[in-house]
């Protein structure tokens, strides 16, 4: 089993390389679908490697070279699992997707040549089981994915957001690099799996330090608050399945260092540390969500939104360090496996969205809400399965989203049995924060949802919408893993309790999964619930009035008549809400936190408007930018200025450089 | 129902509503008030119905913004032609069995003549049940008009006679 | 307690109690015109019909039609024939039928003049 598990993940990186040779050919037809054939090939065999690795529990072990510098060294953990299983998806699915989407030419070749790349390296930080290793492969993945981005590089807003993307990133890999370098130091060696064991010899203050250097750094590429502004700047101007590539997996990468460092290599961390990420991660999914609001780039509200699921996931991350630190090791088992889980969720319906938003795009021409509308008549399949994407991301039942939700608060709401009662205030305060989270996503969502398929088309653009050659199969693929994952919970749930069972020590089967598929949150006294009675109770209760109207149907006479509609002359598109008014609720309530600067343009004083339009800008203050950022690149700029006489420009003042150091060398080499 | 009925006698006519509208709208009436012109002073009187003062709750009568949740359409206004549309879309709104009340002098078809601004009369434009006079009728009138209406109370019109000296005999 | 539930008690319920009866008040509201038909005359008449401002009054023949409908109380007609024209007090005018708000007022004046 072990063996197959490794010879399904080789062959998955094998072809992914050959998807990437055969992208060069992509200024053909064939070349393209080539690729994407043996890219989704790659795709199902890591896919299925990750579930075998779950349900098996072990993986086999490769090392190249020696296992000092210079050696390379991968492991299949279990912890890695559930996020090779989501690469497999998300690769498959855009698979499918992509010979739609993209056209033939150079641009492409080269896209894809970079994409297939983007998954092997993907896949190689996940099985890293090396300090070396690990980074090569992140950083190799962060450049990937920057040539990603830049696609369209002649396009407005491709090359700051590729940057902003690049930048970020590299002063994450800065923290990053940094902490695995005190870990190596402190236990001696390069190798995970030795570091793991020695960690609990290292000094408490050499772990927290790493630990505190590996959130903050991974804080970066997860997209947490107030590392995040990379995303809503790079996810729109990147390709459609590029985006969705980026915020189905390459942010989760973020959440698996986070998990790594907190579950493998130093568990057993006290309990600041989860108390501290579980803050981080609430705040994220609070704030992601309230700027996620007043987006009307149907790309850049996505990118918030997956900021908030970020946030929750590591909340729960956070709040199962806690529960163990606290020696409540069931419950941090089961948040554990609450937070693998939303992370495949939120990879699936994510990339889903993402990729319908590319085909809205595509075939609008445009990405602004208030510009859409009507497109349920129009793209019809692209409407069902966005809807399916919609309902899971807004946590409805009984898809997915709402089982690992749900689930979430199960764990969090049990904070009472912590013994430290600041510690359990936390912990449910953090609950309530999801809670509020939960309630917005679904105001953001049905926005999301209804503004642009529902009503009348708001511009010509979108009234002209024709879905005849949208992709359709790769979004279908994960709308079915989202009803499967939603349904088949327990199956899944069982496949993480391994994973978790390996990582975190503690075997929580029997307090999982109840034999009637019932799901309980490791105690059984505290509530029970089967996602998949649900889906089939919600299922038949449905048919309860489908049946009565069919039944009815032939004692009933059908009389078509128009709908009142106030009286008016007609409907016209104008009269519908817009996306911006949509959340207008919110906006006005979360001011404080907008902080907007509004100019209102009139073309006179005539206070009802009648001698010409009136111009309404509304523009939220950004303010991580200007309070955080700024001022830290004014410091980095200011410190520059002060060293820049360093470098003249003076042939003289380097001879005496060289001079300095020639004597400074004789002066310490006797030493 | 507007028209006397050839060879009947105003009299049997109004009985035979009563009994209709008392099968048909029992004891809880909705009502859906529409404007086709006026100068809403008809509708402050509507209005004041439902003030304490007046109270039309107590009767069971309730006004409701929706016309396919209306049983009576109280129509005020000379049926001004801008509005002749919003009143048909009203009116076929409306689901059967219905009523409409034609409330105050314009609607009845006095001050306001026909033009080619206006109509002058609602029952050019929809059929009319029942007609409230008066310049505004009071909101009593407007409760008698309802009761009428739903054949709770006997008209007193028919049996009015404007002439003060009718008993003395020539 | 509050204030205004005293005085609610002590001043009573202000709903009226119409239908079970009318206001007293109602008495003073502006109502149709009534005539005296033995001092109304032809020419009181047409002066009526043309004084009318909403067409409520028209002479047909020997008779005064009076369009209930279309009266606004304005008291117009008051003004014109002092003595012959009257407030009827009534304002409960609802019907079903529209014809049964013409009421005819004959026009006996004429006749006493002529007689006299």
């Amino acid at each position: 089993m072990t063996h197959a598990i490794g010879a399904l993940a080789v062959g998955a990186c094998a072809a992914w390389l050959a998807a990437a040779i055969l992208g060069l050919a992509a200024t053909r037809r064939l070349g393209l679908v080539g690729s994407a054939v043996l890219s989704g090939i790659g795709g199902g065999g890591a896919a299925t490697c990750g579930v075998l690795l779950a349900v098996h529990g072990a993986g086999p072990t490769l090392a190249l070279g020696s296992a000092t510098v210079g050696g390379a060294k991968f492991h299949l953990a279990p912890l890695a699992a559930p996020f090779i299983a989501l690469l497999g998806l998300v690769a498959g699915a855009i698979a499918f997707y992509a010979p739609r989407y993209h056209k033939p030419a150079r641009g492409t070749a080269l896209y894809l040549v970079v994409y297939n790349l983007a998954l092997l390296a993907s896949l190689a930080v996940l099985i890293a089981a090396n300090v070396v290793a690990f980074l090569v492969a992140w950083e190799t993945m962060a450049l990937l994915c920057y040539l990603l981005i830049l696609r369209h590089h002649d396009r407005p807003g491709v090359a700051s957001g590729a940057f902003l993307f690049i930048a970020l990133s590299e002063v994450g890999f800065v923290l990053i690099v940094l902490a695995f370098a005190i870990l190596a130091a402190q236990t001696g060696t390069l190798d995970l799996v030795t570091i793991a064991a020695r960690a609990s010899r290292v000094h408490a203050g050499w772990r927290s330090a790493a630990f505190l250097l590996a959130l903050f750094g991974f804080a970066f590429k997860a997209g947490l608050v107030p590392f995040h502004i990379w995303l809503p700047a790079a996810h729109p101007v990147a390709p459609a399945d590029g985006s969705a590539f980026l915020s189905g997996l390459i942010i989760k990468l973020g959440v698996y260092g986070i998990a790594l460092f907190g579950f493998t290599l130093l568990p057993g961390g006290p309990a600041w540390w989860g108390v501290l990420t579980m803050g981080f991660g609430a705040i994220s999914a609070v704030l992601g969500i309230l700027y996620a609001l007043m987006e009307r780039d149907l790309k850049r509200f996505l990118a918030y939104s997956s900021i908030e699921n970020i946030g929750i996931i590591v909340t729960a991350l956070g709040a199962g360090m806690t529960f163990t630190a606290y020696g409540q090791r069931a419950i941090g088992a089961f948040l554990l496996i609450v937070a693998l889980y939303h992370t495949v969720n939120h990879g699936t319906y994510k990339t889903l969205l993402f990729l319908e938003a590319g085909v809205i795009e595509h075939a609008t021409g445009t990405r602004d809400l208030d510009r859409l509308g009507g497109l349920i008549r129009r793209l019809p399949r692209t409407a069902v399965i966005s809807l399916i994407g919609t309902v899971a991301i807004a946590a409805l039942p009984p898809l997915n989203g709402f089982v690992s939700e749900w689930l979430l608060f199960q764990g969090l709401f049990q904070g009472f049995r912590i013994s430290s009662h600041l510690v359990g205030i936390l912990i449910v305060i953090a609950g309530a924060v999801i809670a509020l989270t939960g309630g917005l996503a679904i105001n953001a969502f049905v926005r999301s949802y209804g503004i642009p398929f529902l009503g009348m088309p708001r511009s010509g653009q979108a009234a002209s919408a024709r879905e005849a050659r949208e992709p359709v199969a790769g979004p279908a693929l994960l709308a079915g893993a989202c009803v499967f994952l939603g349904i088949g919970a327990p199956l899944v749930l069982t496949a993480l309790d391994r994973v978790a069972r390996v990582t975190a020590g503690i075997y929580i089967q029997s307090k999982l999964i109840v034999p009637q598929l019932g799901v309980i949150p490791a105690h059984t006294q505290f509530s029970e619930f089967s996602p998949t009675y649900l889906a089939a109770f919600l299922v038949a209760i449905s048919a309860v009035p489908i049946l009565i109207f069919l039944a009815g149907k032939p004692l009933a006479r059908n009389r078509r008549v128009p709908a009142w509609d106030g009286g008016i002359v007609s409907f016209r598109p104008r009269m519908q809400y817009t996306a911006t008014t949509h959340a207008n609720p919110v906006r006005v309530t979360f001011e404080p936190l907008y902080r907007p600067s509004i100019h209102v343009e009139r073309a006179s004083d005539d206070p009802a408007g009648r001698s010409g339009p009136v111009h309404y800008r509304f523009q939220v203050t950004p303010i991580f930018e200007l309070y955080l950022y700024r001022p830290v690149i004014r410091l980095v700029q200011k410190l520059a200025d002060l060293v820049r006489p360093i470098q003249s420009g003076d042939v003289n003042l380097y001879l005496f450089y060289v001079f300095v150091v020639v004597v400074i060398a004789y002066a310490v080499y006797p030493l | 129902m507007a028209d006397v009925a050839p060879g009947r006698e105003p009299e049997e006519l109004s009985d035979e509503l009563r009994r209709r509208a008392l099968r048909l709208f029992g004891r809880s009436l909705h009502i859906r008030t529409v404007d086709t012109g006026s100068c809403a002073v008809c509708e402050s009187e509507i209005r004041l119905l439902a003030a304490p003062h007046y109270d039309l709750h107590r009767l069971g009568f309730f006004f409701t913004p929706a016309p396919r949740h209306a049983d009576v359409l109280m129509v005020t206004g000379p049926a001004v032609r801008a509005a002749e549309n919003l009143l048909r879309k009203a009116y076929h709104a409306t689901p059967d069995p219905k009523a409409v009340i034609a409330v105050g002098a314009c609607a009845l078809g006095g001050v306001y003549p026909e033009d080619e601004l206006i109509h002058g009369a609602i029952d050019r434009v929809v059929p009319v049940d029942v007609v409230v006079p008066g310049c505004p009728p009071s909101p009593l009138a407007l409760l008698q008009g309802l009761l009428v209406a739903v054949g709770r109370l006997e008209e007193r019109v028919c049996a009015l006679s404007l002439d003060l000296d009718a008993g003395s005999a020539k | 307690m509050a204030f205004w539930f005293y005085r609610g008690l002590r001043r009573g319920i202000a709903t009226t109690r119409y239908p079970k009866s009318i206001d007293p008040w109602a008495r003073a509201l502006p109502s149709a015109p009534a005539f005296h038909s033995a001092r109304l005359t032809t020419q009181i008449a047409d002066r009526l019909a043309q004084a009318c401002p909403a067409g409520a009054l028209a002479r047909e023949d020997r008779e005064l039609v009076v369009d209930l409908g279309r009266c606004t109380a304005c008291g117009r007609c008051l003004d014109v024939a002092d003595g012959v024209v009257e407030p009827s007090g009534e304002f409960l005018l609802a019907t079903g039928v529209r014809a049964a708000l013409f009421k005819r007022v004959p026009i006996r004046g004429d006749d006493g003049m002529r007689s006299g």
